[in-house]
């Protein structure tokens, strides 16, 4: 499956704005859902947006079509400025009373019945074939910026758990993936 | 999977969602730069099937971001000539490469080479400036030390002007004439002298002391000689001296001058060339 983006990338490469405008139009939804639920601000995820989106210009020229798709290049990208938002956003919040962690984690979210309905159900379509532990170790990483350590804090369970818990949810998901395509 | 690689499945997960830290991702950094085909295809293969699981938020962004992003873009210094365009993608790349590589250098180096000439003279013009300053500072240095020098040659003389003034007009000031001796006839001198506040003796057409050899003025009381001070006289024999006042001495009956020793002597030892009448 050859994804009309890589065109797209090759033309940016050369320079050509008609493409970026395409490969914008093609891709941001995907980067800017993903910073949406990392983020939950609009402008915080708005900012960041526009930001991938121009690194994302800068770099066309160094993207390798062998070595992944223009749907994991943008997705790595969004996600990791994500994150440096994500944890610059943290610090600046644990001055204040609530952390983000506790309005904003996922497990906490899904205990509060009759708030953030919308909210569960984003998170319950995302990684929504893999069993709810290893959906959640995964959400509280990729999303929220934590660490293994971190999770293992977070929810009260012994490292080597969370450790395995991603193992297999990943190796869950690639195995998905690969079957599906 | 091999069980000897393992470990580094579980490293690779946490790695791919960023959660490493620590030991662990010392660990699996070390083992990656090792290079291991096994570890990149599955770090490839996590991020495919992630990018797939995010496709569940997707989500339309506000319209502005579109319109800022592309005015950025359009506002930037364009990266490529439409030359460059025209070649095709790879060629454009491959030659923008070998270009760069040949031109970069000496582009770099011209821009640079002439910016830092510029610096180079700029730095040059600073420091002769500069020496200027310093030359100007070291200058009004010197002409301040000479003009205080000045000052206190002009005070020390107004000091003994006014203190002359007021020797004058003391009434118990005398004038006393001192005539020339053998040795040199034609000298002569005057002292005003107020015993209470001391005098001023002036000298003319004295002969200039020779080598090691100075002029000493003597103020006799009593018939004992008691010395008043050491002076020396200009190319045109011209000579003054402030006299403190002698204590215990309320009138002198002569005042005298000899050539004496250059550092001076207690009671005269030499030629008298000035004496006065006694009073």
């Amino acid at each position: 499956m050859v994804s009309p983006g890589v065109d797209l990338i090759r033309r940016m490469a050369g320079g050509d704005h008609e493409a970026l405008a395409a490969f914008y139009d093609l891709y941001a939804p995907l980067a800017f859902g993903l910073l949406r639920r990392m983020l939950r601000d609009v402008e915080e995820a708005a900012e960041v947006l526009q930001e991938v989106f121009w690194e994302l210009w800068r770099a066309a020229g160094e993207y390798d079509p062998r070595r992944g798709s223009p749907e994991a290049w943008v997705t790595v990208r969004a996600r990791s400025r994500g994150i440096d938002r994500v944890r610059s956003v943290r610090r600046r919040e644990e001055m204040l009373v609530a952390p983000l962690s506790e309005t904003a984690a996922v497990p906490e979210a899904m205990a509060n019945p009759g708030a953030l309905v919308e909210e569960r159900e984003m998170v319950r379509g995302f990684l929504r074939e893999l069993p709810a532990e290893q959906r959640e170790a995964i959400a509280l990483a990729y999303l929220q910026g934590m660490t293994q350590s971190e999770i293992s804090a977070h929810l009260g369970l012994p490292l080597g758990t969370v450790k395995t818990r991603m193992r297999l949810g990943m190796e869950r998901l690639r195995g998905m993936a690969g079957s599906r395509t | 999977m091999s069980a000897a690689h393992e470990p580094f499945d579980e490293l690779v997960a946490g790695h791919v969602l960023g959660a490493l830290e620590g030991d662990d991702a010392r660990r699996f950094a070390a083992h990656r730069a090792g290079g291991c085909a096994e570890c990149e295809r599955a770090i490839g293969e996590y991020h495919e099937a992630l990018a797939r699981a995010a496709a569940a938020f997707r989500e339309a962004p506000p319209a502005r971001v579109r319109h800022a992003l592309l005015q950025r873009v359009g506002e930037a210094p364009t990266r490529r000539s439409r030359a460059g365009q025209a070649l095709g993608w790879v060629a454009s790349v491959a030659l923008a490469a070998s270009i760069a590589a040949v031109v970069s250098a000496s582009w770099v180096r011209a821009r640079y080479e002439v910016r830092l000439d510029q610096l180079a003279s700029e730095a040059a013009g600073l420091r002769a400036a500069l020496a200027q300053q310093v030359q100007t500072v070291s200058d009004l240095r010197r002409q301040l030390d000479e003009q205080e020098k000045t000052l206190t040659l002009v005070k020390a003389q107004a000091a003994a002007q006014e203190r002359t003034l007021a020797l004058l007009g003391d009434p118990e000031t005398r004038l006393v004439s001192l005539a020339g001796l053998a040795p040199h006839p034609q000298a002569q001198g005057r002292i005003i002298w107020n015993a209470r506040a001391g005098g001023l003796l002036v000298a003319a057409d004295l002969p200039p002391p020779p080598a090691g050899k100075i002029y000493e003025l003597w103020a006799i009381a009593g018939g004992k000689p008691l010395p008043a001070g050491l002076f020396t006289v200009d190319a045109e024999g011209k000579g003054s001296l402030a006299v403190a006042p002698l204590p215990g001495v309320a009138t002198v009956d002569v005042f005298a001058v000899t050539l004496e020793p250059a550092e001076g002597v207690q009671s005269p030892t030499g030629a008298m060339y000035l004496a006065s009448k006694k009073a």
